[in-house]
C-alpha cells in the first residue's frame, strides 16, 4: 500500500535515546515493546488481549496508529483500553502471525476508513462535492464541503477524504486508479 | 577631544574669562533650550575637572567640580528631559533640553556615569566614547525618516528604482533581448498599413489624381501596373501579411513577456521575504503585521502588472513617437510642424499630472493599509471585542476607516476623470489643425488626398502614445512607488552582518554574564540599567519583578533579539554580538507563554527545529514533555494537522508540544516566559514536571508569575524598574526581608484570601 513508507522502514533510534525495552517504567521515556515478548490473542468473547512475555497480561488491549497518514505500518501505540499506553511497537511484521492478525483486525476496527476504487461522479452544487464510490466497503455515496480543507494530500499520491458527517475515504495512490475515476477527481483539484 | 557640538566662536572669551583654555575642553553639548525652557540655546562644558554651563550670552550659569559629583542624570520627562548632576548631599538639575537633542545627553550621562565608576577603581578599563548620532533623519538632505531603517524618499530617484527593477533582469538577458527585439519589428511592420493607405488612394485608386508629380520608387511602382484590380490586389495582400505577421510576433512576444515578468518578480519576492527573515526586529517593533503583509503580496503583485503591462507600452511608444515624427516630416514637412503646436501643450500638461496623480495615489494606499490594519485588529481580537460588547464601537472604527478610503478613493478617481479627458483634448486639437492646413493644401494642389489620409493615420498612431502616457503614467507612478518600498524593505539593516570578525560557537557551555548592560528599546530611555550577573552553565535563573520590571527585555536580549546600549553580554566569555547568530540560536530554547504552532503536522512541529531528526526523537521528545498520550488519542496521531484545526488543541496541549519542541532542539540555553500561566493547576502540575525535566544541565532563565513555580531555581534575578536589586536563593531572599519578601509575602496573602472565599462559597 505505501511503499514509501516501507522505504524508510524503521530508522534506528539515536543512540543517545533510552529505549531499551523493559526497563523501569518511566512515565517520561517512551517504551518500546519487544516484538518477541508480545502476544495478541482473542479471550474466549473476542476481546482482544495482551501477553507481555514474564511480565504482565493486560485483558483488553486498544491500538492506535501513531502516524495513521505517513507511516500507518509502523509504530503502533498499544493502550490499557483508553487509559494508559502500555507500549510502542515498531514493526508489526516482527510479531507472530496470531498476533498480527490480531493487531491488524483491532486497526481495522479503530480506523474505518474504506479506501475508494471507483469514483463514479464527483458533482458540485453550491460548494458542496457529492461523491459515488466504490469502496472496499462497497458503494456509497457522501457529501464533502470545502473541498481544499477536507482532502488531505498526502504525498506523494494519496489523498483521505474527509465528509460532512466526518467519515474517512481513503485513496492510497490516486495515480493508481482507472482515467475515469481520476478524471472526475482532476476536475475538481 | 570628544565633542559631539564643538563650541562655537563666540564663546571662547567667555570660557577665557571663566579660566577655561579652550584646549581643556574635553566635551561639550548644545542643549535647545535655554533659561526658563524657552527655545535658545545652553551649553554643557566637561573639562578635565569641572562640569560648566554656560548661557548663549557667555554667562556661566553653574560650574561645579568635578570631584564633588557622585552620580549624572538623565533623566527623560514629557517633551525633552533634565540632566541633572548629584553630589554627596544635594543635587544639581544642570539644565533642560527637548527631545531633539536628549540622546545626546542620555548617552553623555551614560558614559559619565561610567567614567565615575571607573575613577572610584571598581571598573578594569575606561568607558570608550563611541557615539554616534541617531539616524532618524536623512544624511543628505536632513529629512525625517519614517524609521531609522527607511531610506529616504527624496533621495531615491524614481528612474533609480526603475533601473534597478531592471536589474533583476540580469539572469534572463537572452529572453529580454527578444522581447525587445520583438517590439522593435513589430513597431516598424505596424507603420506599414498606414503607408500603403496612401498608395491605394494615390496610386491605385488614383482619387484626385496628379500624374506630373516626381514620385518615389514604391509609388512608381504600383502606379506601372497596368490593371488597377491587380495593383489593388496586390496592395491589400501585402496589407493582410502585414498585419498578420504584426500579430503573431505580438503573440510570441506576450507570452515571452509573462514568461519573463513573472520570474523577475517571483525573484524580487524571494528576496523580500528571505530579507524580512533576516532583518533585526526592531524592524517589526516599528511596523503593524498587516504593512508588512502587504509589502509582500499588494506591492509586488502591483509591481508586476506594471512590468507585464506597461512597460511594453512605454517601448512601444517612445519608439513610435520617433519613427513616427520622422515619417511625418518625410511625408510633408509643414504640415508636420503643425503637429507640434500642441505637443509642448501635452508634455507639460502629463507632466504636472503625473506629480499628482502619483501624490494621490500614494496617500490612497496608506488609508487602505489602515484600513486592512483596522481589520485585522478587530478580528484579531474578536473574543475582546464580544466579552466588552465592543461590536458596534469597532464597526464604527471601520466604518471611519472605511468612508475614508472611499472618500479619498473617489477623490483620486475624479481628479483622475477630471484630468484625463481634457488631455484628451487638448491632443486631439492637432488632429483638427491638420484638417484645416492639410485641407487648404489639397485645395491648392500642393498635397495629394493620400499623403493627407496617410498623415492623420500617423497622426492618431502619434497623439495615441502622447494620450497613452497618461494612463501609463498612472500605472508606472502606482508601481515605482510600490518597488520604491519594497527595495526600503530590501535595504533595511540586516540583524547581522558577517563581515568575517564574527566567532562560531558551535558548541556553548551556557555560561551567561552581564557586566554593566544597560539597553532601553529607545536608546535614551533605559529599560534595564547597568545589570551585572554572572551565570554559571547548568544554573537556573528565575527572574523575579513587577510587570515593566525588565524580566521580558532581559530575555530579548539573550536571545539577541536586541542588543545592549552599552556594558557587555557574554555567553561563554564571547561578546553576544560577535557571536554567529546562527550558532547562538540554534543553542537557545525558547518556550513562550503563548506558543506559536506553525500550520504543519504535531510531528512537524516538535521536530521544527531539526526537520531531520527520526519520529523516535520525535515521540521522545513528545513523551517527556508528556504531550506523547493526547497526540496519540487524536484520530491522526502525529500527522494531525495543528494549523488549519489549531483551534482543537487547548492551551496546555499547545504548550506542551511547543516543550515538545524545546526537549527535540536540545538547547543549552533555555527561556521559559510564563510558561506555565495560561493553563489550569492539573495541567500545570503536567507541565511543569515536564519544564522540571527539561531544565536538567541546562542554562535556563525562567520568567514566572507564580513564584513557587520558580522552586528549582538556583538563584532569583530580582528586577526593580530595570535594575537587579537582589540576588539570591530563596531562602536567602527571604531572610533579606526586600522586594522579594514582599512579593512572595503579598502572593501568599492573595492566594490566603482566595481559598478563605472558597472556603465560604464551599
Amino acid at each position: 500500500m505505501s511503499d514509501d513508507a516501507q522505504d524508510k522502514a524503521v530508522v534506528p533510534a539515536e543512540t543517545d535515546l533510552p529505549v531499551e525495552v523493559g526497563s523501569e517504567p518511566d512515565d517520561f521515556v517512551p517504551r518500546y515493546l519487544d516484538p518477541k515478548t508480545v502476544r495478541l490473542y482473542r479471550s474466549p468473547l473476542g476481546a482482544a488481549r495482551l501477553d507481555l512475555l514474564n511480565e504482565v497480561c493486560y485483558s483488553r488491549v486498544a491500538v492506535r496508529q501513531i502516524m495513521p497518514l505517513s507511516d500507518p505500518e509502523h509504530y503502533i501505540s498499544l493502550w490499557v483500553a483508553d487509559d494508559a499506553e502500555i507500549g510502542i511497537i515498531r514493526d508489526p511484521l516482527e510479531l507472530d502471525d496470531d498476533s498480527r492478525q490480531v493487531l491488524s483486525e483491532e486497526l481495522d476496527v479503530r480506523y474505518f476508513t474504506p479506501v475508494i476504487t471507483k469514483i463514479y461522479e464527483v458533482k458540485e452544487r453550491f460548494g458542496v462535492h457529492e461523491w459515488d464510490v466504490d469502496t472496499s466497503r462497497g458503494r456509497v455515496t457522501f457529501s464533502v464541503r470545502g473541498l481544499h480543507q477536507n482532502v488531505k494530500q498526502v504525498p506523494p499520491a494519496r489523498l483521505i477524504v474527509t465528509d460532512v458527517r466526518e467519515n474517512r475515504y481513503d485513496i492510497p495512490d490516486a495515480g493508481e486508479l482507472d482515467h475515469a475515476s481520476f478524471q472526475h477527481i482532476q476536475r475538481h483539484l | 577631544m570628544e565633542r559631539i557640538d564643538p563650541l562655537p566662536e563666540a564663546l571662547g572669551p567667555s570660557l577665557t574669562a571663566a579660566g577655561i583654555a579652550p584646549d581643556e575642553v574635553r566635551v561639550s553639548v548644545r542643549s535647545d533650550l535655554g533659561a526658563n525652557g524657552t527655545f535658545g540655546e545652553t551649553w554643557f562644558v566637561l573639562t578635565g575637572d569641572e562640569v560648566v554651563v554656560l548661557e548663549a550670552d557667555g554667562g556661566v550659569r553653574s560650574r561645579l567640580s568635578h570631584a564633588d559629583i557622585r552620580s549624572v542624570r538623565a533623566d527623560a520627562v514629557v517633551g525633552g528631559g533634565v540632566f541633572s548632576v548629584h553630589t554627596k548631599s544635594d543635587s544639581l538639575d544642570l539644565l533642560r533640553y527637548s527631545n531633539v537633542v536628549a540622546a545626546k545627553f542620555a548617552y553623555v550621562a551614560r558614559w559619565m556615569s561610567e567614567e565615575i565608576e571607573h575613577h572610584k577603581g571598581d571598573r578594569d578599563e575606561a568607558p570608550i566614547w563611541d557615539y554616534e548620532e541617531e539616524t532618524k533623519f536623512c544624511k543628505q538632505c536632513g529629512l525625517a525618516l519614517r524609521d531609522e531603517f527607511a531610506p529616504c524618499p527624496a533621495c531615491t530617484k524614481k528612474h533609480m528604482v526603475m533601473l534597478r527593477i531592471f536589474t533583476y533582469l540580469g539572469p534572463y538577458k537572452r529572453a529580454a533581448a527578444v522581447v525587445v527585439f520583438f517590439l522593435l519589428v513589430t513597431t516598424v511592420i505596424s507603420l506599414v498599413p498606414t503607408y500603403f493607405n496612401r498608395i491605394v488612394i494615390d496610386d491605385v485608386l488614383k482619387i484626385n489624381f496628379v500624374a506630373d508629380k516626381q514620385v518615389g520608387p514604391v509609388s512608381a511602382f504600383f502606379r506601372n501596373i497596368p490593371s488597377a484590380g491587380l495593383a489593388l490586389s496586390i496592395c491589400v495582400g501585402l496589407l493582410v501579411l502585414s498585419h498578420i505577421l504584426t500579430h503573431v510576433l505580438d503573440i510570441f512576444r506576450g507570452r515571452l513577456a509573462a514568461w519573463l515578468t513573472f520570474r523577475i518578480v517571483a525573484d524580487i519576492r524571494t528576496e523580500l521575504y528571505e530579507k524580512l527573515h533576516h532583518l533585526s526586529l526592531r524592524f517589526f517593533d516599528k511596523r503593524k503585521t498587516g504593512t508588512v503583509i502587504s509589502h509582500i503580496t499588494e506591492d509586488s503583485s502591483r509591481l508586476q502588472h506594471f512590468l507585464l503591462e506597461s512597460v511594453g507600452f512605454i517601448i512601444i511608444d517612445g519608439m513610435m513617437l520617433v519613427g513616427i515624427g520622422i515619417l511625418l516630416f518625410w511625408l510633408n514637412w509643414r504640415l508636420a510642424l503643425f503637429v507640434f503646436i500642441p505637443v509642448p501643450a501635452i508634455v507639460l500638461g502629463a507632466g504636472w499630472f503625473w506629480k499628482r496623480v502619483r501624490s494621490l495615489w500614494h496617500r490612497a494606499y496608506r488609508r487602505s493599509s489602515k484600513l486592512y490594519d483596522v481589520v485585522g485588529d478587530s478580528i484579531n481580537g474578536i473574543r475582546v471585542v464580544r466579552a466588552f460588547g465592543r461590536q458596534a464601537g469597532e464597526v464604527d472604527r471601520f466604518g471611519e476607516a472605511n468612508e475614508d478610503v472611499r472618500d479619498y478613493m473617489t477623490y483620486a478617481e475624479q481628479v483622475w476623470a477630471t484630468y484625463y479627458p481634457i488631455l484628451g483634448f487638448t491632443v486631439t486639437l492637432g488632429s483638427l489643425i491638420v484638417w484645416y492646413v492639410g485641407g487648404l493644401q489639397i485645395i491648392r494642389g500642393e498635397m495629394t488626398l493620400g499623403t493627407l489620409m496617410a498623415f492623420q493615420g500617423y497622426l492618431g498612431m502619434f497623439y495615441g502614445p502622447l494620450r497613452h502616457i497618461s494612463p501609463i503614467i498612472n500605472w508606472a507612478s502606482r508601481s515605482m512607488t510600490a518597488a520604491e518600498r519594497i527595495f526600503e524593505v530590501i535595504d533595511s539593516d540586516v540583524e547581522q552582518d558577517d563581515d568575517g570578525t564574527l566567532v562560531a560557537a558551535p558548541e556553548l557551555r551556557g555560561e551567561v554574564e552581564f557586566r554593566n548592560m544597560t539597553f532601553g528599546y529607545d536608546a535614551h530611555k533605559p529599560v534595564l540599567r547597568d545589570l551585572t550577573l554572572h551565570v554559571q552553565a547548568g544554573e537556573m535563573i528565575g527572574l523575579v519583578g513587577h510587570s515593566g520590571a525588565g524580566k521580558s527585555t532581559l530575555i530579548n536580549l539573550i536571545c539577541r533579539f536586541y542588543t545592549p546600549d552599552s556594558g557587555v553580554l557574554e555567553i561563554d566569555g564571547v561578546d553576544i554580538t560577535k557571536m554567529r547568530l546562527d550558532d547562538l540560536r540554534r543553542q537557545i530554547g525558547v518556550v513562550l507563554q503563548e506558543p506559536f504552532l506553525f500550520s504543519g503536522t504535531i510531528a512537524e512541529n516538535i521536530a521544527y527545529a531539526n526537520p531531520e531528526a527520526p519520529i523516535e526523537r520525535v515521540i521522545a521528545a513528545a513523551k517527556a514533555a508528556n504531550a506523547h498520550e493526547f497526540i496519540v488519542q487524536f484520530p491522526d496521531g502525529y500527522d494531525t494537522q495543528v494549523g488549519d484545526r489549531g483551534g482543537r488543541l487547548s492551551g496546555g496541549e499547545r504548550q506542551r508540544i511547543s516543550i515538545s519542541r524545546a526537549i527535540l532542539h536540545n538547547p543549552r540555553i533555555l527561556i521559559l516566559d510564563e510558561a506555565t500561566s495560561s493553563v489550569d493547576v492539573q495541567t500545570e502540575q503536567k507541565i511543569q514536571q515536564a519544564i522540571d525535566r527539561l531544565v536538567e544541565n541546562r542554562t535556563t532563565f525562567a520568567i514566572a508569575h507564580r513564584l513557587s513555580t520558580l522552586r528549582n531555581a538556583n538563584r532569583l534575578l530580582v528586577l526593580d524598574k530595570g535594575k537587579a536589586v537582589e540576588c539570591g536563593s530563596h531562602e536567602e531572599l527571604m531572610e533579606q526581608k526586600g522586594v522579594y519578601y514582599k512579593l512572595v509575602e503579598t502572593q501568599r496573602k492573595v492566594s490566603e484570601i482566595r481559598s478563605k472565599q472558597t472556603a465560604v462559597e464551599g
